[in-house]
């Protein structure tokens, strides 16, 4: 259930996202663009988020031979590890997509930032913020 | 420190000294002197190293460099004959660009931060190139689009662009990059979510065994048709094309070209890396997709080309038109086809980055950037008209210029792969490159002299800073085309690298699994 309404939240986000992308007005664009790079965020982290057949992180303590967990690869047989089998049981979230999240979280930041400063010269150059007036270029 | 030690940490320098010195780049800002001679001296230094990485690569096999001791759980550095190919190439343009802006670039924007995101560019490029994690690929592509943000709007001598323009300019490739690079974050987390490893390799050989057992999920499909979207829009295929001829014109001429050199070349390492490796198994879906798209991206931008007026945006619409003759090689996808599309990327490369070189002294000589008011330029400017014929030639793939052997090879190898008709169209549209480029030089050099702007910009003429660039980028192409042996040797032997990924899977898996 909780899937469902993530799911739901990633999408309404991104719909949100792409409405304020397709505005008239250089601002609302870029909170649009930001929209949806929160939305790429919050998809990440639930590709961190299983509900138990898939485990790509390492546990240390658990390298006993009884579990069913493979540590080393063995390309020959098609063995890549780690490789859990169905059966087991995966309790934990992926760790690494946080830390994803966090370097992806930086870089929209920045970005943003940037092309804040950009959409005030461009209001500088052009005395407004609409972007049908923004055709000087003919591209 | 002997050399020894630092072939060993080659992939790692070539990433970590460019960065360390466009940091050191922000605090000399009052030393303007000083820091183009450092620049200078990095960037050499630079080309040096990878020149060193490629014999080691071409001597050794593939070299993997592990960041810290993770092995392929944490970042890898790989560096095979593309990568480094690509290094090489990047590198050397790269430094003649810097050379050429020293003399071309406002002085103001150039004490203020263009060095250090010179230097931040250069990092982003050499980053994408040698990655083996796609993740940290993501973020060598945020690195260059910002950084390139940064250059276009720099200023060079005379103000011939607005910057009112630059700013639109920036802002359309701002936002389309971003959205672009929305995509590949959606692509990269469906594959984690898929194959639970974020290590190229690592994900190729998962991906092999899934489709070896017949149980490949259908959503790596629509994932490997968003990784076509960002790299298209890296490259400027077809449909995402409509930045490129505004932001390249808009760029000073050395900025324009590293973007038109190495930057869409980006995109085409990209499929070549993402697709020949990962999606291999995906592959035969996606290469009608990729001719079709690099068909109409010739198609539109040789038409294009022939209408304009400006100068810079014609050799933007031809760097469009040329970008699809790269991919058509790509999306043919034989070893023969990739060989002769990796020999094309790095004649177009060579003869692009010079045009747009000259473009820019032309400029400066006749004090616009309209061609219309140009004219009779032979007389005035003897070494610059001699430079634009041999660079237009190349474009043209007129011999004896590189770039009829990269034509040659490529329609041969796709008529020898038994497609007919894209190669019919895209000769076709080779008649229309002709034609645009020379007239193009018709225009600018012949003629009566048109020009009566004889300002303060006008009398500053070529430096030899402005004209050894061009005219050693002119000795490469001319040195491509009559001795053209050794690079397709080598294009030959890294096509084959492509086309059978095992090698590069087991460089990066095999050695120390933990």
């Amino acid at each position: 259930m909780n899937n469902v309404f993530l799911s739901l939240t990633i999408a309404i986000l991104f719909g949100l996202g792409t409405f304020l992308i397709l505005r008239k007005d250089v601002i609302k664009v870029i909170i649009g663009l930001s929209i949806i790079s929160h939305a790429v965020n919050v998809l990440i982290v639930s590709s961190g988020v299983f509900n138990g057949d898939n485990a790509p992180i390492i546990n240390g303590h658990v390298s006993d031979s009884s579990s069913n967990i493979i540590f080393n690869d063995v390309l020959d047989n098609g063995v890549l590890a780690p490789v859990v089998a169905n059966t087991e049981e995966v309790a934990y979230v992926d760790p690494l997509v946080q830390a994803l999240v966090l370097t992806a979280i930086v870089i929209g930041f920045s970005i943003t930032a940037f092309i804040l400063i950009l959409a005030y010269r461009i209001y500088e150059e052009y005395g407004t913020t609409d972007i049908n007036e923004l055709k000087r270029l003919w591209g | 420190m002997n050399i020894a030690a630092i072939t060993d940490h080659l992939p790692i320098l070539m990433v970590a000294i460019p960065i360390l010195f466009s940091a050191l780049m922000m605090f000399l800002r009052s030393a303007p002197s000083v820091q183009k001679v450092i620049n200078l001296t990095v960037s050499f230094g630079l080309l040096i190293l990878s020149i060193l990485l490629l014999i080691n690569v071409l001597n050794n096999g593939i070299v993997v460099y592990e960041i810290g001791e993770w092995g392929k759980y944490g970042i890898v550095l790989v560096a095979d004959l593309l990568s480094a190919g690509m290094v090489l190439l990047s590198s050397g343009i790269s430094f003649l660009a810097l050379l050429y802006s020293m003399d071309y670039m406002e002085e103001e924007s150039l004490g203020s931060t263009y060095h250090s995101l010179f230097n931040l560019l250069v990092a982003g490029i050499n980053g994408t190139f040698l990655t083996g994690d796609i993740f940290n690929l993501f973020v060598f592509f945020e690195i260059l689009l910002l950084s390139s943000c940064g250059l276009v709007v720099a200023y060079g001598k005379g103000g011939f662009t607005k910057s009112d323009h630059k700013m639109e300019a920036t802002f359309k490739y701002l936002v389309l990059n971003m959205i672009s690079s929305f995509i590949m974050l959606v692509a990269i987390a469906s594959l984690y979510a898929t194959v639970g490893t974020l290590n190229m390799a690592d994900m190729a050989a998962k991906i092999n065994v899934m489709s070896e057992t017949g149980n490949l999920p259908w959503h790596i499909f629509p994932a490997a048709l968003l990784f076509i979207v960002v790299f298209g829009n890296k490259a400027a295929i077809f449909p995402l094309h409509y930045w490129l001829p505004d932001v390249h014109p808009s760029a000073p001429s050395p900025i324009s070209a590293m973007l038109s050199g190495v930057l869409i070349k980006v995109g085409a390492y990209g499929v070549l890396r993402i697709f020949f490796l990962i999606f291999d198994g995906t592959l035969y879906m996606f290469q009608p997709i990729i001719i079709f798209l690099a068909l109409v991206t010739i198609i539109l931008g040789s038409i294009s080309a022939v209408g304009q007026n400006d100068i810079k945006r014609l050799l933007a619409y031809s760097s469009i038109s040329q970008i699809g003759y790269v991919f058509l090689g790509i999306g043919m996808g034989t070893v023969t086809t990739i060989a002769a599309s990796l020999v094309y990327l790095v004649n177009h490369a060579v003869a692009k980055s010079m045009l747009f070189m000259a473009s820019g002294s032309i400029i400066h000589e006749a004090g616009t950037r309209d061609m219309r008011k140009m004219g009779g330029m032979v007389n005035s400017a003897p070494f610059l008209s001699g430079m634009f014929l041999i660079g237009a030639m190349s474009v043209a793939g007129i011999p004896p210029m590189g770039g009829f052997i990269a034509k040659f090879v490529l329609f041969d190898s796709g008529i020898t792969s038994k497609y007919y008709i894209p190669i019919l169209i895209a000769l076709v549209f080779a008649v229309f490159t002709v034609f645009y480029m020379i007239r193009a030089w018709q225009r600018i050099f012949w003629g009566e002299v048109r020009s009566e702007k004889y300002d303060e910009y006008h009398s500053h003429g070529l430096s030899w800073k402005m004209s050894v660039p061009i005219l050693v980028l002119s000795v490469v192409v001319v040195v491509f085309g009559v001795y053209a042996e050794p690079l397709l040797s080598i294009a030959q032997s890294t096509a084959s690298q492509i086309i059978d990924p095992q090698a590069y899977i087991d460089a990066v898996l095999m050695r120390e699994i933990r």
